[in-house]
C-alpha cells in the first residue's frame, strides 16, 4: 500500500507540472465558455438553481476537456520505456501491480484537479451573475458525478491503449472513439451516443440537472442501453463505465512485464 | 551477496545473448569486460531481475532469481545501474531519489532523507538537490544513477558501465567511489575501459559472444599475453603479424607494442604485457579473426 500511495504521489506530482496537461484544459474550457451557442448554461434564466446550472456547465466540460486529457495521458505508462526509467523501476521490489494502480490514480488525480479547478472558476464567474453561493458546492458535485467519472474512464484507456497500439495511434484513434461514441448525434448513424456508457455523463447530468441533459435516453439504435434517465440510471451508468474501465488495468501490468522483458 | 550461475541462456528472438554462461562472483569489486554485443548487459539485466533467463541457473545470495520470491528477496537488497538510464526531466534530483527510495521500500521518512542527503554529498550533488533533472549534463545524471543504486544500503551492487562517457577525473571518482564502497558488498562492474578494471577489481570476468572466456584474478588476464606482447621501433610499416596495442612517434622511429604469439619482427623485444594487452590476447583467443 506504501509503494501505491508513494507511485500515485509522484505520479501525480509529475503529471500536475505538465504545461500540456493545463494548456489543453484552458484552452477547452474557453473554447467552451465562448462557442457554447445560446442554449448553453450561460443563457440559462437568472433564477435557474445552482445544480442545474452547475450540471449544465460540468456536461459541456465533459464533453471536450476528456479528449486532452486523453491525448497527455496516452505516454504515461510507454515513456518509461522511452525514457529509459523502465528497466530501473523493474529491478526495484514493488510489485507491478502496484505500480500500474498506483500511476493510474496519480493520473486520474492530475486531470481532476485542472478539470475540478475549470468549473470552480466557472462557478466564480457564474457568482458574479447570479449571487448565488450554492453555485460553489453545486460545481463540487457535478464534477463528482458528471467529470469524474467519464475522467476515470479515459484514464484506464489512454494509459493502457498505448501499451498496445502506439502513442499517436491511439490518439486518433480516441479523437475518433470521441466524436462518434459521445457526440456524434445518435440518429444518424449507429453510435453509443447516449446510452449509459457514455463517459460523457449524459445520465448523470440528466439526474443532477433534472430534465433531459445532451442525448441520455434519445431513442434510436441500442435503445436498451438509452434507458429513462434518473437517480438509478445515473447511479447504473458510472457502475458501468468502471466495470469497462477494469479489464485494461489489469492486463496493464503483464502487457508492461513483456515490453520490459523483450 | 555472492553470486552462482551455471548454464545460463536468454534469447532475443532469434538472438542468443546468453549462451550457457558458467559464473561464479564472490564478495568484493568484480569486473565484468567484453566486447560490444557480447552479453553483459543482458547477464546484469537477469541478474537484477528484470529480464527472466531462458534456461538455466542463477542463485543470488542463495536466492533464486526465477521464482518470485526469490527475485523479490535479492531485489530487496540490490543497487541497480542500468546502461543508459533515464531519468524522470520533470522531477528535482531530491525527488527522484526519494521516489526510488520509497519503492525500494525504505518507509522511515526521516531515515530516507537523511540517506538522501548523504548520498548528494557523496556524489557532489548537493547543491542540485532542488534543480529539476530535465538539463543536467550526462556525468550529472550518472551521478543521480549512481546515488539511486546505492539507497538503501545495497548489499550488491550491479552498474552497467557506469563511467562510460564522464572525463577521465570524473571517471576516476567515480570508480574510486565503488572500490570504497565495495568493502563487504559484491559489486559487479560492466565496463568497455580495462584501465577501470586494472584500478579496482581484483577479479574479473571477460564475455564474448554470450560465453564467459574468461573468469579468475585480474592478474590472469595480463597472463594471457605474458611472452606474447612485444616491442618493436621501426621507421618502416608497423609489423604485419599480431594486433598493435599502441604506436608512439618518436624521433627514433615509431614504437608499436604488439601482442603475438610469436615474435613479430626480427628486432621486436619481448616486454611486460598490460591488462589491455592481456585483454587483446584473450580476445584473439576467444574470437579468432
Ligand atoms: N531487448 C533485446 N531485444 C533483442 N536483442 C537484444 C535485446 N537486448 C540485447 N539484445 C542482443 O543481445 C546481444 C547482447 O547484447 P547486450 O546488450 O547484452 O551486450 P553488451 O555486452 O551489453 O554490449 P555493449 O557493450 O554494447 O553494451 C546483442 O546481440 C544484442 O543485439
Ligand atoms: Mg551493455
Amino acid at each position: 500500500m506504501r509503494r501505491f500511495f508513494a507511485v500515485c504521489r509522484y505520479e501525480f506530482r509529475m503529471q500536475i507540472r505538465k504545461r500540456s496537461l493545463w494548456l489543453s484544459t484552458a484552452g477547452l474550457a474557453v473554447l467552451i465558455a465562448v462557442a457554447q451557442g445560446d442554449r448553453g448554461p450561460r443563457y440559462l434564466p437568472a433564477d435557474a438553481d445552482a445544480a442545474r446550472v452547475m450540471g449544465s456547465w460540468a456536461l459541456l466540460f465533459s464533453m471536450l476537456l476528456p479528449i486532452g486529457f486523453g491525448m497527455v495521458l496516452a505516454d504515461r505508462l510507454v515513456r518509461d520505456h522511452r525514457l529509459g526509467a523502465a528497466s530501473l523501476l523493474a529491478s526495484l521490489p514493488t510489485r507491478p501491480g502496484a505500480l500500474v494502480a498506483g500511476k493510474y490514480a496519480g493520473s486520474v488525480a492530475a486531470t481532476a484537479v485542472p478539470a475540478l479547478l475549470a468549473l470552480l472558476v466557472t462557478a466564480a464567474g457564474e457568482f458574479v451573475h447570479r449571487g448565488d453561493p450554492a453555485l460553489f458546492p453545486s460545481a463540487v458535485a457535478a464534477f463528482a458525478v458528471v467529470l469524474l467519472p467519464g475522467l476515470a474512464f479515459v484514464a484506464a484507456f489512454a494509459l493502457v491503449g498505448p501499451l498496445v497500439l502506439s502513442a499517436p495511434l491511439f490518439r486518433v484513434l480516441f479523437a475518433g472513439y470521441w466524436f462518434w461514441g459521445n457526440l456524434l448525434g445518435p440518429n444518424y448513424l449507429p453510435s453509443l451516443t447516449g446510452t449509459l456508457l457514455t463517459p460523457i455523463g449524459d445520465y448523470p447530468a440528466s439526474w443532477l440537472i433534472g430534465e433531459r441533459a445532451l442525448y441520455a435516453g434519445t431513442p434510436g439504435w441500442l435503445s436498451f442501453l438509452r434507458p429513462e434517465p434518473g437517480g438509478g440510471a445515473a447511479l447504473l451508468s458510472v457502475v458501468l463505465l468502471a466495470v469497462l474501465a477494469t479489464p485494461p488495468l489489469v492486463f496493464a501490468s503483464p502487457l508492461l512485464a513483456r515490453r520490459t522483458s523483450s | 551477496m555472492d553470486i552462482m550461475i551455471s548454464g545460463l541462456r536468454r534469447r532475443f528472438g532469434r538472438v542468443e545473448a546468453l549462451r550457457g554462461v558458467d559464473l561464479a562472483v564472490p564478495g568484493g569489486m568484480f569486473g565484468l569486460l567484453g566486447t560490444n554485443g557480447a552479453g553483459k548487459t543482458t547477464l546484469m539485466r537477469v541478474l537484477a531481475g528484470v529480464l527472466p533467463p531462458t534456461s538455466g541457473r542463477v542463485l543470488v545470495g542463495g536466492h533464486d532469481i526465477t521464482t518470485r520470491a526469490g527475485r523479490l528477496a535479492v531485489q530487496r537488497r540490490l543497487g541497480y545501474l542500468p546502461q543508459d538510464l533515464g531519468l524522470y526531466p520533470d522531477l528535482t534530483t531530491h525527488e527522484f531519489l526519494d521516489y526510488v527510495g520509497l519503492l525500494k521500500g525504505l518507509d522511515d521518512d526521516a531515515a530516507r532523507r537523511r540517506q538522501i542527503g548523504e548520498l548528494l554529498d557523496m556524489v557532489g550533488l548537493a547543491d542540485v538537490a532542488r534543480r529539476r533533472l530535465k538539463g543536467f549534463s550526462g556525468g550529472m545524471r550518472r551521478r543521480v544513477g549512481i546515488a539511486q543504486a546505492l539507497l538503501g544500503d545495497p548489499a550488491l551492487i550491479v552498474v552497467d558501465e557506469p563511467t562510460a562517457g564522464l572525463d577521465p577525473e570524473e571517471r576516476i571518482r567515480f570508480r574510486t567511489l565503488l572500490a570504497q564502497i565495495a568493502g563487504h558488498r559484491t559489486v559487479l562492474l560492466s565496463t568497455h575501459i580495462v584501465e577501470d578494471v586494472a584500478q579496482t577489481c581484483q577479479e574479473a570476468a571477460v564475455m564474448a559472444s554470450g560465453r564467459v572466456v574468461f573468469t579468475g584474478p585480474v592478474t590472469g588476464i595480463i597472463d594471457r599475453a605474458q611472452g606474447a606482447t612485444w616491442e618493436v621501433v621501426t621507421q618502416g610499416p608497423p609489423p604485419s603479424t599480431g594486433v598493435v596495442v599502441s604506436a608512439v612517434g618518436r624521433p627514433g622511429g615509431t614504437h608499436y607494442r604488439v601482442v603475438s604469439p610469436t615474435k613479430p619482427d626480427p628486432a621486436a623485444v619481448p616486454v611486460q604485457p598490460s591488462l589491455e594487452e592481456g585483454y587483446v590476447a584473450l580476445m584473439r583467443e576467444a574470437v579468432p579473426s
